[in-house]
């Protein structure tokens, strides 16, 4: 069961906060300051924590001592890639380095003849490569939970005006969205969606994700599958203090087989992609949920 | 294809992929709720149309389908252009 309720934690104040911060002190005071609230944080959001502290014991097998140290990493960069987020969507995106793996594969996948659907995770930071899209913004549509949507456009638009994006809300009452998806892909745009969390709980789909069985939202991998486009997996990593890296992965078409349906087959693939990422990047996992079974 | 064949077309298909009796598909049948429909499951209904009827379905065209009924219409007019 997901103990995420398709809500992000924050507010209004701690991004007006930082983004001050940010345009006073530079992004050093900012990660400075972060310290502290990496400090409140960990007692004071004691689900997350658990959270992380069962993702480094269990999942990693990391010692005791080597957790306890894991888990203000795990904080701390949490909280840099969001100042970074907001650095970079308030201008100061020059600040930073960015590479760039498998992009021509990946603009070839875009110019095609057909829409396209790209799944992330919440794990690094996908929101700072909106702005390197260029002329592919305008195509971009990301798929978000209403209620997240919501916060996000309370908290973000207020202080850093527009997204460069489209946003397509999802409301499980209504079918709307599911159209709105369509449509795009038929104007051969780009749907987004994060492949890791769900708030739906009667279309799952279960997968052993690094050596745990774990659920994932079968709405991505279905819609995917089902309407025959081109997957990307897209993820953007934290690479150094202001340098990030942007992977694109084309995965292979699925089919229907015997035992097994094509979204299983194609949430295969992401898993066994997001698995690899991790092992590089073990602290830029953000559920902070309780997220295996 | 004439409507006969498109509602016979229609209610096989659809008691088959979500597993419903077919006697339950009367025309005054409420269809979201008759085949207990969600999100999801209008993505493979979505698919279904555009492989077995040749039709493209916008949301608009769906909100004004209510029954049973509306369905068969919607799709008469669309495969027969009427």
């Amino acid at each position: 069961m997901s103990d995420w309720k398709g809500k992000t934690r924050g507010g209004s104040f701690g991004y007006q906060f930082f983004i001050y911060l940010i345009r006073f002190g530079g992004l050093r005071a900012a990660y400075a300051f972060l310290s502290l609230v990496v400090v409140y944080f960990i007692p004071f959001a004691f689900k997350a924590t658990c959270s992380s502290w069962f993702y480094w014991r269990k999942i990693h097998k990391r010692s005791w001592c080597n957790s306890v140290k894991m888990l203000f990493v795990h904080y701390y960069r949490f909280g840099q890639i969001i100042i970074d987020k907001i650095a970079a969507l308030s201008g100061y995106e020059k600040r930073f380095e960015y590479d760039f793996v498998n992009y021509e594969k990946f603009l070839e996948v875009l110019d095609g003849d057909t829409g396209v659907v790209m799944i992330g995770a919440h794990f690094g930071n996908w929101e700072i490569g909106g702005q390197f899209f260029g002329k592919y913004a305008k195509k971009i549509n990301v798929v978000m939970f209403d209620a997240e949507y919501q916060k996000i456009k309370d908290k973000l638009e207020g202080v850093m005006g527009e997204k460069p994006y489209n946003v397509i809300p999802v409301n499980e009452d209504e079918l709307s969205h599911v159209f709105l998806i369509k449509e795009a892909l038929d104007r051969k745009e780009y749907v987004c969606f994060q492949g890791d969390r769900f708030v739906n709980e009667k279309h799952l789909l279960s997968e052993v994700f690094m050596g745990r069985e774990a659920n994932f939202p079968a709405g991505p991998f279905q819609i995917a599958s089902r309407f025959k486009v081109p997957t990307v997996f897209y993820f953007s990593e934290k690479e150094s203090a202001y340098k990030y890296s942007f992977r694109f992965f084309m995965a292979d078409p699925v089919k229907r087989t015997k035992e097994t349906k094509p979204e299983q087959l194609l949430l295969r693939q992401y898993v066994k992609v997001l698995e690899s990422r991790l092992a590089e990047h073990p602290e830029q996992w953000f559920n902070f949920f309780k997220f295996w079974k | 294809m004439n409507k006969e064949e498109i509602i016979s077309k229609i209610n096989s298909v659809l008691a088959e992929e979500f597993e419903k009796d077919e006697s339950e598909m009367v025309p005054e049948a409420d269809l979201l709720e008759t085949l207990e429909l969600d999100s999801l499951d209008i993505v493979d209904m979505v698919v279904f149309i555009e492989q077995t009827f040749g039709v493209v379905v916008k949301g608009a065209d769906f909100k004004g389908i209510k029954t049973f009924q509306d369905f068969y219409d919607f799709l008469d007019r669309r495969v027969n252009n009427l």
